[in-house]
């Protein structure tokens, strides 16, 4: 890549809007670096800022952490003095301000100056939609036509971009309706309806040149109406003629006869020269031979002022339409305009040939007068004189001197002649825009902008330059390798994009630009995501809903992990579950369930059952975890139907409670550590005052688990119970007192069945037991009962 | 616009931000582990929550523990130190930080550590002043007090060879940002040593295969292998066909580019992209923004300067700033 500029930084030491990414930098000259190192001098460095704290003492040390987009929090820390120093400095300040060091966050995300950031945020806000709607139309036309952009020159493609930039544009308007518009006073020359920006200025700018198709035959008649919109910008750094003629009104008030001052005429020549014709026309109408007493006096006078003023008003334009009812007779084709010029431009000789320029008394008017020709005839010195800058002067010469001037070479040229001519001693920035359009050096137009306007501009404007022709588009669109693969589009929505993710108030506008990069937008876009607070629910269900409309399911899970961990951690264990599950996260979730075995393990005998319950619950059906959590949910059952149990008196509860320490006690899944607290607490139903609830298998397969455990408690990994000691010799008791009751109450004809029943298990005898015609239907209710216990 | 968001306690040494910003850590010379919060998570001005005692002598580096473990970090102390300290609430008490973990090494004082984060783990790699790297691994996600040893070895290519007695004054850590479930699991680190074979900075990565971590690309200029290094900061890839290694030495700050794929020899490619003047004497750290493309260092001049690569390639010096009193 060739760059013929070179823009250094603008020695901004002390404003504090500095842009990272700068490409008026990326242009600087490339040394010839192919085989030596480019080593950067110290010498070479630019000016450091300053970075303000409120410290009293020196630094000792700095550390630095990238915030979100590209906001630097630097940590400064204090140096600690020595305790004499201390002394000293306390006495003599009598207070110490106590800090032993401060964080300063530094942004440097903002763009010009001119506007604020609430301003900004506006605008920002506001781009999103026309953005989005823009890049849809796009993609769906390269969808349809299986064609790069570059391809879609078509009528319809120009509107949509023309759309963008009209919506773009109405963004920008600073309205602020001036009272002098409402009121029309003929001494009020210059009418301030709205506040211009150079932002605007600029933006009009990319319109004329690569969005306005429509107008592009009239290209030089639009600069016009846009230095009339923008010259006032300039006059902060440059006399303009819009500075003129703002002192010019503030005179008008105390002049009495206002041709008789030379300001008058050179504020007429001037407006003339850049086209401004309505101010010419009426500061031409407060001409003193226009006074109603004076008219009779100063005829000749009168004449030549109204025969100056008719070919003004008349002057031809090659433009599509009058603008606000401005004056001149306006020619769409080239034809008719010149026709008419040519006719207009004898009117403007027959005129200044005449005699009564010499029956004129009034010398001021005669010369005036006899300048303004001139300036329509296309006098360069007139014009070069009656213009404050180069921008002026270079309008005045497609207004009177070349109006056919087409091509953005020749417009290049001429622009490159009128900054000889008129040298300007501090470059405004839309002049070095003007400048980088006319040269066509996209990269030049991207640096002036990026330098003056900021991200938001270039990641914006792009889509006007890369609309505006075959070899902007190839430059902005090319893959570089430098740049990692990904072409100078993409790196300025990337940069535009970490601008929005700064801010706590426009990160949420970020994907919009990053789902729209080819190459790194989504990763770029998972990490902001990731890097959301997610503490609070508001804000984590925002984050989801981003994941989930751009199909980012891992970035979602990691997020819904992470709140799930924070909740768990916090003490807000129901939250910390549900995230959890909700990111599907097995190998915590398992871990959530072994942490729930312990503690239920150590806490089976307390009253603390409705603490862990709610969790087991929502531990639930999702969780994967084998045998494990059946488990807790099967002691969960049993726990409930426990508690349900009334004293001494036998109902189905008290059978479900047997029915489901039975099922846990069988099952293979219940960890050995849980079969004497399971027990223990089955010592209600194990003692049950009026008939033993279990029979004798039931009975001889608990005591045989006791007798494992036993066993298991000689093992070094035997995990002991939090139970009273005599736990163990309680439930053995409780056991050994049911086999002796069953045993003892042999007469009982059901007894007598179900011991029989007992030794021979098996559910072919299942029937029998339904079909059994001496059980008693008042008592027990043996089938039942039976039946679940058989089936077992 | 700089605006200042916190005002740090007496003492303060040390400093670090979480994951997403909104909680700092700082730590100070009597040994104070203070924390910062924002009462508004849109807010972004921060004061002390709370003041933990986690060590007599002085804390000189907090590192944060990933997010998805919770809100916990750790804590190097000037004597070697390391230690574990978690935000947890339990019983329905209110929230403390408690110590979960301390790193016992008889051989040498803990000089950098850094989390190196995969899609099964969390994993721990701690520089040592006797030039041993010790790599940990959590074993149970929930509980930061379970860490196994997972490997111990040098900061030297060839394996074999192994210095005894060596005096490391500093280390620098620096983990692949992670990028995807399926990356490799890579560290850069180097040393401030006197034996020259520690010191250049080697990328490690994890081989999956055999269980171990191997030294799979070196940084070091040739003409000074024996560069003391001060820091090391690997960029975040968000795309980039190749990644970016920052690597600080005396001779001043280079930008390596190391390849993705590794050569027949089990390497990886790399090259100096730029070398540049740095902060004219020690590099206290180097921190790469989130996409990777901007570097902020700050060193010895107390001078924080920023570095970007232009359209070329060319990388150079955005911008620096002089921390100056109002």
């Amino acid at each position: 890549m060739t760059t013929k500029w070179c823009f250094q930084s603008t020695p901004k030491a002390l404003t504090p809007h500095f842009a990272l990414h700068s490409p008026a930098k990326m242009l600087e000259p490339v040394p010839d670096t192919d085989d030596a190192l480019p080593l950067v001098p110290l010498s070479q460095e630019p000016v450091a800022y300053p970075l303000h704290h409120s410290l009293s003492h020196p630094v000792s040390r700095v550390s630095l952490c990238w915030s979100r987009g590209n906001s630097l929090r630097v940590s400064l820390f204090c140096q600690e003095p020595p305790e004499s120093a201390i002394e000293a400095t306390t006495a003599l300040t009598t207070e110490d301000d106590g800090s032993g060091g401060v964080v300063v966050e530094l942004s440097m995300s903002n763009g010009s100056s001119e506007i604020d950031d609430a301003e900004w945020r506006r605008i920002a806000y506001g781009s999103v939609a026309p953005f989005a709607l823009l890049q849809n139309r796009k993609n769906s036309a390269v969808a349809l036509s299986k064609l790069p952009i570059a391809s879609l020159s078509n009528v319809e493609w120009w509107e949509y971009v023309m759309d963008y930039s009209k919506e773009i544009n109405s963004l920008l308007v600073n309205s602020k309706l001036h009272p002098s518009s409402m009121i029309d006073d003929p001494r009020k020359i210059m009418k301030v309806i709205k506040e211009p920006t150079c932002l605007k200025a600029a933006w009009e700018l990319w319109g004329i040149f690569y969005a306005d198709k429509q107008h592009q035959a009239w290209l030089p008649e639009c600069l016009v109406d846009w230095l009339a919109d923008y010259d006032c910008l300039f006059s902060q750094t440059h006399p303009t003629v819009h500075s003129k003629l703002v002192d010019l009104q503030h005179d008008l008030v105390n002049l009495q006869t206002i041709e008789d001052n030379p300001k008058y005429w050179e504020g007429i020549s001037s407006a003339l020269a850049v086209g401004w014709l309505d101010i010419v026309v009426k500061l031409l109408h407060l001409h003193g031979c226009n006074q109603l007493d004076q008219i009779g006096s100063r005829e000749v006078e009168k004449g030549l002022v109204d025969a100056v003023v008719f070919l003004v008003s008349k002057m031809p334009r090659l433009r599509s339409e009058s603008v606000g009812g401005r004056l001149g007779e306006c020619y769409k084709s080239r034809q008719d305009f010149n026709m008419a010029r040519e006719k207009w431009r004898a009117k403007l000789t027959k005129l200044d040939c005449s005699g009564f320029w010499i029956q004129c008394g009034h010398q001021p008017t005669r010369d005036g007068l006899k300048n303004l020709l001139l300036i329509m005839l296309g006098d360069i010195d007139s014009l070069s004189a009656s213009t404050c800058h180069w921008m002026e002067f270079y309008i005045s010469h497609f207004l009177h001197m070349r109006p056919f001037t087409v091509g953005l070479e020749s417009m290049y040229s001429l622009a490159q002649q009128c900054i000889q001519l008129k040298p300007v001693t501090h470059r405004h920035t839309l002049m070095g825009l003007l400048v980088g359009i006319l040269g066509e050096n996209t990269e030049v137009v991207l640096a002036e902008c990026f330098k003056a306007f900021g991200p938001w501009m270039v990641a914006h404007s792009i889509e006007l330059l890369s609309a505006g022709g075959e070899q902007s588009e190839t430059i902005l669109h090319q893959k570089r390798h430098n740049l990692g693969g990904i072409s100078i589009e993409e790196l300025h929505r990337i940069v535009y994009a970490q601008v929005l993710a700064s801010h706590a108030l426009t990160w949420q506008l970020a994907p919009i630009y990053l789902v729209s990069c080819e190459k790194q937008g989504m990763d770029l876009l998972e990490i902001l995501l990731y890097r959301q607070p997610v503490q609070h629910n508001q804000g984590l269900l925002k984050i989801l809903e981003y994941g989930r409309l751009y199909e980012l399911g891992s970035v979602s899970s990691k997020i819904m992990m992470i709140a799930g961990i924070h909740h768990w951690k916090h003490g807000r264990k129901g939250s910390g579950i549900y995230w959890l599950q909700q990111a599907q996260d097995e190998v915590r979730l398992n871990k959530i369930a072994l942490q729930l075995f312990d503690f239920v393990g150590k806490t089976v005998s307390s009253e603390s059952f409705k603490q862990w319950e709610g969790l087991i619950e929502l531990l639930g059906s999702d969780t994967k975890t084998a045998g494990g959590l059946e488990f807790l949910r099967k002691y969960r059952d049993f726990k409930k139907s426990l508690q349900q149990i009334p004293d001494g008196k036998v109902n189905d509860t008290a059978r479900q409670a047997v029915e489901s320490l039975m099922k846990l006690m069988k099952n293979p899944s219940t960890p050995q550590r849980f079969w004497l607290p399971l027990l223990y607490d089955s010592l209600k139903l194990l003692t049950w005052p009026e008939h033993p609830l279990l029979n004798v298998s039931e009975t001889n397969l608990l005591l045989n688990k006791l007798q494992e455990l036993s066993m298991a408690k000689l093992r070094p990994d035997y995990i002991d119970a939090d139970l009273p000691p005599q736990a163990l010799s309680s439930v053995r008791l409780a056991l050994a007192k049911i086999l002796d009751v069953l045993f003892s109450r042999s007469d009982n004809p059901f007894m007598q069945f179900r011991s029989k029943e007992a030794q021979t298990a098996g559910k072919s005898r299942l029937k029998k037991c339904h079909e059994c015609p001496q059980l008693p239907h008042n008592t027990w209710k043996g089938p039942s009962i039976c039946t679940k216990v058989v089936d077992i | 616009m700089e605006k200042s968001v916190a005002t740090l306690d007496k003492g303060t040494i040390c400093s670090s931000w979480n994951y997403c910003y909104q909680r700092l850590a700082t730590g100070s010379i009597d040994g104070m582990l203070a924390i910062f919060d924002s009462y508004d998570p849109d807010s972004s001005v921060f004061n002390c929550s709370s003041r933990t005692k986690v060590h007599k002598g002085i804390i000189v580096k907090v590192v944060w523990v990933p997010p998805e473990f919770g809100d916990a970090v750790a804590c190097i102390c000037s004597d070697g130190a390391l230690s574990l300290w978690e935000e947890v609430s339990e019983d329905g008490h209110s929230v403390q930080w408690k110590l979960c973990k301390c790193f016992q090494s008889k051989s040498g004082r803990v000089l950098d550590i850094q989390f190196g984060l995969s899609s099964t783990s969390l994993k721990l790699v701690a520089a040592y002043s006797d030039g041993y790297i010790k790599v940990y691994e959590l074993q149970d996600p929930l509980e930061l007090k379970n860490w196994q040893l997972q490997a111990d070895f040098q900061n030297v290519i060839d394996s074999v060879s192994k210095f005894g007695k060596v005096s490391c004054s500093s280390a620098s850590v620096s983990w692949i940002p992670q990028r995807c479930e399926r990356q490799q699991l890579s560290f850069v680190l180097g040393y401030n040593s006197d034996a020259p074979q520690l010191n250049s900075s080697k990328v490690w990565e994890f081989d999956q295969a055999h269980q171990r971590w191997l030294p799979v690309a070196e940084l070091a200029l040739p003409s000074g292998n024996a560069d003391q290094v001060y820091a090391v900061a690997w960029a975040p890839n968000i795309g980039r066909p190749y990644e970016i290694i920052a690597v600080a030495t005396q001779k001043g700050l280079a930008i390596w580019h190391v390849g993705l794929h590794p050569d027949a020899d089990g390497r990886l490619s790399v090259e100096v992209a730029a070398l540049l003047s740095g902060h004219g004497g020690e590099v206290w750290q180097m921190e790469w923004d989130m996409s990777g493309m901007t570097l902020a260092t700050t060193g010895s001049d107390g001078l924080v300067r920023l570095w970007q690569s232009n359209l070329n390639g060319v990388w150079h010096q955005q911008a620096a700033f002089q921390p100056t009193s109002l």
